[in-house]
């Protein structure tokens, strides 16, 4: 049995009876309880649960009752996505204790097409970082080497994937989160177009820009899941109904005829490595080998995204941390003894250095005397970010570049603040616009990866798709070597 | 260094925000730097650029009625005692 096959495999192979859920899943503990001490992907493991539903699942396959299209394939899912009944901590120690009273929409409709959730996933606290450096637990490793952060805020679900730990994961990604650590675990992420998925039990970061989407080892599988995942949710206004849009039907199509714009300021940044660089070179002439034509476009607004894309979600983060007061949610702390105010602030030390840091620029920025010259000033190249791309997407059907303009890098080798806000560079984009991305698995450059970006026009998700198998189809990397 | 928020401003925003910065030289600087690269939105020119605003029709929104929730919430309350939640008071 090999924990590295994709999800549309495993169904075929649960099918054929080449195994059964019992033993893949008894096989997927194993691993997980092997790597773990060196990985450290998950916050909560479901060992238990996860064995009693497989046999579950067996007994239902085996009289030939109906059973869900994920036949209890093993799934992660980040710690800041709720599961009734289990802790849900965001990796923070402000909700150590706190266990979810219900499940989040996307994880229902997994667990109804019987998908087996194998436990929850470490990120950076809040969601607030790309590396797991800044999760109150302790960080995830990087697979392909443990010396090197594994990307984030996703971080644990990349790597829970890439260490063959379960066999497809759900993130969020509000700047990158989902890409980021995707193109540095060497796995596909799909942000998808905001409104396709709903967001209803995801513990709230930037409202604005926060999107579920799924962390998989092909691009099929994140089709797949995606067919599972989006779709109207009453529970959550933003959510459009799509009609039940196959996203795996004619995934094969090729990329023959398109046009793809390369995006200039991307691939020109100031924080670019040139590994990077070359393996973005190298795929343009992979897309146009494939029969794409590749043109370099510009968008004058992307140097000032990263502020504008800080600015925002601070004043968002600002606001939806306010209800971190210990009084409703939380961890024991006797509240006798305390005035309001104080009691709120001790009850707040719980929050990491990087929350309590954002929650104050979110405080600034929007602030009376300020907001003009930062929050007026941010939402507006976000609007203008928005009509610079109108035309290039009537002219054009993809844009490219690298995901992240850096291989991953060490743990604490990146201590300036703005250096590491920089690394958001070519994610926040689509965030921002609400755009449809996706990270794709290219090269492995002196033993760690690279992932190329391609970005589409809203709810152009299904050609988005399209696009990154017919990259996908191109590449040949090597095993993770854990 | 242009434009440099004081260390009173950002010790009275986190007030505001209830919170306390006990390494207070750290997070003030690395505030401080974070602000100043913001600064970069100066130089954008977005002057022209008008704010739009997607407005929802009442009627798309979910409708205004009593539904009544299941899930025992009370019960993964810490403080919850009889029929009270204890909070800290109010001076």
């Amino acid at each position: 049995m090999n924990l590295s096959i994709s999800a549309l495999d495993y169904q075929t192979s649960i099918k054929n009876g080449d195994f059964t859920v019992e033993e893949f899943i008894s096989k997927s503990i194993e691993k997980i309880n092997s790597v773990e001490d060196n990985l450290h992907a998950f916050l909560l493991k479901m060992n238990d649960s996860a064995l009693e539903k497989a046999k579950e699942i067996d007994r239902k396959i085996k009289s030939n009752q109906n059973v869900g299209k994920c036949f209890g394939m093993p799934i992660s899912v980040k710690d800041n996505i709720c599961v009734a009944g289990y802790r849900t901590t965001c990796a923070s120690k402000v909700l150590e204790d706190f266990i979810a009273p219900y499940t989040a929409t996307t994880v229902d409709r997994l667990q109804s097409e019987d998908a087996i959730i194998i436990g929850k996933t470490n990120l950076d606290e809040f969601a607030m970082g790309l590396s797991t450096e800044y999760s109150a637990y302790g960080e995830s490793k990087n697979p392909w080497n443990t010396d090197y952060v594994p990307g984030g805020s996703s971080g644990g679900s990349a790597v829970s994937v890439s260490a063959n730990e379960c066999v497809a994961s759900l993130g969020s990604d509000t700047g990158g989160s989902i890409r980021n650590p995707a193109s540095f675990c060497s796995v596909v992420g799909l942000k998808p177009t905001y409104g396709l998925v709903s967001r209803y039990g995801l513990i709230s970061y930037a409202n604005s820009m926060d999107q579920i989407g799924p962390l998989t080892k092909t691009v099929k599988d994140s089709a797949f899941l995606l067919n599972i995942i989006s779709g109207i949710d009453p529970n959550d206004n933003t959510t459009r109904d799509e009609k039940n849009q196959d996203y795996l039907k004619d995934i094969d199509v090729g990329i023959e005829g398109k046009k793809i714009g390369i995006v200039s300021e991307m691939t020109s940044s100031e924080v670019l490595s040139d590994e990077v660089l070359n393996s973005t070179n190298d795929a343009i002439k992979t897309f146009e080998s494939i029969g794409a034509n590749c043109e370099n476009i510009e968008l004058p607004m992307v140097p000032y995204a990263v502020a504008a894309y800080y600015t925002i979600t601070s004043t968002e983060a600002g606001s939806n941390l306010a209800r971190y007061d210990n009084i409703r949610y939380g961890y024991d702390f006797d509240s006798e003894g305390f005035e309001f105010n104080s009691y709120i602030s001790q009850a707040r030390n719980k929050l990491g250095p990087e929350v309590k840091r954002r929650m104050i620029l979110g405080g600034f920025v929007p602030s009376a005397g300020h907001a003009g010259k930062y929050f007026l000033k941010a939402l507006k190249v976000k609007s203008k970010l928005v009509s610079e791309l109108k035309p290039i997407f009537d002219k054009f059907d993809f844009l490219i570049s690298p995901t992240v303009p850096i291989q991953p890098f060490k743990f604490g080798e990146i201590k300036d603040p703005i250096q590491f806000m920089k690394i958001d560079y070519n994610t926040v984009t689509s965030n921002l616009t609400g755009k449809p991305a996706i990270s794709v698995p290219y090269k492995i450059v002196n033993g760690l990866p690279i992932g190329i970006q391609i970005m589409a026009d809203s709810f152009k998700d299904h050609s988005l798709l399209q696009a990154a198998y017919a990259l996908e189809k191109t590449v040949k990397l090597p095993e993770v070597p854990i | 260094m242009k434009n440099l928020v004081t260390e009173e401003e950002i010790a009275h925003v986190a007030r505001l925000m209830k919170i306390e910065i006990e390494d207070h030289s750290e997070h003030v600087e690395k505030v401080q730097k974070m602000l100043q690269y913001f600064d970069i939105l100066d130089e954008a020119d977005v002057e022209s650029e008008k704010l739009e605003y997607v407005g929802i029709e009442m009627d798309e929104l979910r409708d205004d009625r009593y539904t009544p929730y299941d899930k025992k919430l009370l019960k993964f309350l810490k403080t919850y005692r009889e029929k009270y939640i204890k909070a800290p008071k109010l001076s």
